[in-house]
């Protein structure tokens, strides 16, 4: 017994140092993403604003608090909830592979903004960008998301093979990309601008105002990942498993959707398609914590995609330049190396 | 429960099982099933393949509903139970290997708490001893930490069953726990969950292929024939004859004398044997694979073998010769 209780504690203090590292990491990367933009503020100013000190440059506090914070406020919100929505995918489909943009919940979310937009002729972007539309924009994301998640859960009922799943969910993202294409055809120029810029994704569009749409959005999904995580456990070992464990499986898998469609759909509604963190983060987190529990991995998870965006968001303002790179091709630099290690790691055992 | 008073755990009658395509329309895989299971046994559930073993089973499990008949567990009948009331009665443990990296055995076996643990599935210190001790039953202790992704198919397949001794139910259903371990591994778990249904007066149903140790190890057999399902203690369907219909259709025949299914041999050559011991009993069987019976007397065979380990000598009309393995001498009489 001597031994055993010896394991559980160099494993209890592993989990901690994990967790303890990356809350650390945050912050640190929190503060310098701040200090990296186009116009040169140094930290003592930066620190001194965020401590709302009396003397502190107008235009510094400006700055600071109208885009830099909210913009890493994004970021950490984003790599928060994309990663939470890919470990509840990956789960689930029990897929090493899932992710929100693979398997095309993203693009539904695309969708049903594309829907709204095209179809209300603009509502982001412009002028007319209030607390109401922005809600409305958020609801048409999540109900696009959540349509495709019972979409390729019906398939997964059908097909068990990964790799079908996974071409079937590529497919799917074309299908919906091709819709969105010729409702974008059909609109006016100015709809079709606003548009096309909110493809190209960014968390530097995302105001104050929407933030106070996002912020509560991504907390209800993380909530609910959370009260999920006993279920997710339990839907590691496949729903045959679960049900004779006594979950009510279409209660659990209706919790577990509710959630990616709320996280995936409110990151995807403000900041546009940003891909590959929801697959990759899950992965460094079960790897750093060697642990399958999911209330350890969503905490873990949270930790890691903030920190992992943040990161892309510093790469994207290209330090000591003016340019501004799009966080899509930096998310997709940063995290294609790790879901190709994952394919090799997995090639010949599909697991989690 | 205590052991001497047995309870019906499981009871079929009259059962028919399937799949329902629709409300109206179903494929029926088996119909008229009468079976039972009491505490404290250990019942293998044996039939070729594709005859519905795996349909009972799931039937059973509460994934699929009866299409007509009574199926009761624990004298309800099983549709009138919440998917929570049946877990706390009935744990399974599929085909499927299950593979999860970085899920270590005490967290798999702590799963099996599901339906005893709060909303988010925290361990009090009885769940923990409980999960202690059904690794303990499995025989994996100091394995707790260990991730299963590392474990051999044989060790997995123990967790599993710690698994379902976590749950802590009166009734475990197994779908062919057997069915990828090698031969010393599938003698242990068979042998495991004997000693499972007779220390803990559980009850245990699983379906299998080998005859060899369902027959050695269980307390009953429910033998899917095609016509009907036969149930007794697997010594009362030898004897009755019933295990000879099990693969009617095929050129097996089951040897009662071996308790094996053997395949017929054309006959045809005879051999005096003469010997003792060990060595002779390999040699009739190495001779009966090469189409040989034992001659009766010494006067009518043409061949006659002297058993003297570790030499053979064969005596025919024209040849004797001495061979120092069963293997040659074999290979010496597909010649003649």
């Amino acid at each position: 017994m001597g031994k055993i209780e010896l394991n559980t504690n160099t494993y209890a203090t592993r989990e901690f140092r994990v967790l303890l590292l990356f809350s650390l990491l945050v912050p640190l990367f929190f503060l310098l993403d701040l200090l990296i933009g186009s116009y040169y503020i140094s930290a003592a100013e930066i620190l001194k604003a965020i401590f709302r000190s009396e003397n502190s440059d107008s235009q510094v506090l400006l700055i600071i608090n109208n885009f830099r914070i909210p913009k890493a406020i994004t970021a950490i919100l984003t790599g928060a909830a994309l990663s939470v929505a890919g470990l509840q995918m990956q789960t689930v489909f029990r897929n090493p592979l899932a992710g929100p943009d693979i398997l095309g919940v993203s693009s539904g979310a695309s969708l049903g903004v594309a829907l709204l937009v095209l179809g209300t002729g603009g509502l982001l972007g412009g002028t007319m960008v209030t607390y109401a539309s922005s809600w409305g924009i958020v609801a048409a994301a999540w109900v696009g998301s959540g349509l495709i998640l019972l979409l390729i859960m019906l398939i997964a009922t059908k097909v068990k093979e990964i790799m079908t799943i996974l071409i079937l969910g590529i497919l799917i993202s074309s299908g919906i990309f091709s819709i969105v294409n010729i409702l974008q055809y059909f609109s006016d120029e100015s709809t079709l601008k606003s548009f096309v810029i909110w493809t190209m994704g960014s968390l530097g569009s995302v105001t104050n105002l929407q933030l106070a749409v996002l912020l509560p959005s991504v907390l209800i999904g993380i909530l609910i990942a959370f009260l999920s995580s006993k279920f997710l456990d339990a839907f590691l070992l496949g729903e045959n498993y679960a049900q004779t464990m006594g979950m009510n499986i279409r209660f659990a898998r209706m919790l577990v959707f509710l959630s990616t469609a709320i996280l995936a759909g409110s990151i995807t509604a403000f900041c546009g398609p940003i891909g590959f963190i929801g697959i990759a983060v899950p992965h460094i987190a079960r790897m750093s914590l060697r642990t399958a529990k999911h209330s350890l991995l969503i905490p873990c998870s949270i930790l890691i995609g903030a920190l992992m965006m943040l990161i892309s968001d510093i790469f994207s303002q290209l330090p000591g330049s003016e340019k501004t790179l799009p966080i899509n091709s930096v998310t997709a630099l940063l995290g294609i190396p790790i879901v190709i290690w994952i394919i090799i790691k997995n090639k010949n055992n599909n697991r989690l | 429960m205590k052991p001497g008073e047995p309870t019906k755990i499981i009871s079929l009658d009259n059962l028919s099982i399937g799949y329902r395509s629709d409300r109206k329309t179903s494929k029926i895989v088996k119909s008229e099933i009468s079976a039972s299971a009491h505490s404290g046994e250990l019942v293998a559930l044996i039939g070729e393949n594709g005859i519905g073993k795996s349909t009972l089973l799931k039937t059973i499990a509460g994934f699929q509903q009866p299409i007509q008949g009574e199926l009761r567990i624990c004298g309800k009948q099983i549709v009138s139970y919440t998917e929570k009331e049946l877990a706390l009665l009935m744990s399974f443990v599929s085909t499927e290997i299950i593979r999860v990296s970085n899920l270590t055995v005490f967290d798999l076996v702590s799963l099996g708490r599901f339906p005893h643990t709060n909303w988010f599935g925290k361990l009090v210190d009885q769940d923990r001893t409980l999960i202690e001790e059904a690794i303990k039953a499995v025989g994996l202790s100091g394995f707790e930490y260990r991730m299963i992704d590392h474990l051999s198919d044989g060790e997995r397949q123990k967790v599993m069953i710690a698994r379902t001794l976590a749950q802590d139910t009166q009734l475990i259903i197994l779908d062919e726990p057997t069915a990828y371990l090698d031969l010393s591994n599938k003698y242990e778990i068979v042998h495991l969950l004997h000693r499972l249904a007779h220390e803990k007066g559980k009850t245990i149903l699983f379906s299998t292929h080998d005859l060899t140790t369902a027959i050695a190890e269980s307390d009953k057999l429910w033998l899917m024939l095609n016509d009907s399902v036969e149930q007794g203690a697997p010594e009362d369907l030898i004897l009755n004859k019933n295990l000879n219909r099990l693969f009617q259709n095929n050129t097996l025949y089951f040897d009662q004398q071996l308790g094996d299914f053997r395949i017929p041999r054309i006959k045809g050559k005879e051999a005096f044997l003469v010997g003792e011991g060990l060595a002779l009993a390999w040699t009739i069987k190495a001779l009966a694979r090469n189409g040989f019976t034992q001659a009766e007397n010494a006067e009518n065979a043409l061949i006659h073998i002297t058993v003297n380990y570790p030499t053979w000598s064969v005596c025919t009309l024209s040849h004797e010769e001495e061979f120092d393995s069963l293997f040659s001498l074999c290979r010496y009489l597909n010649t003649i």
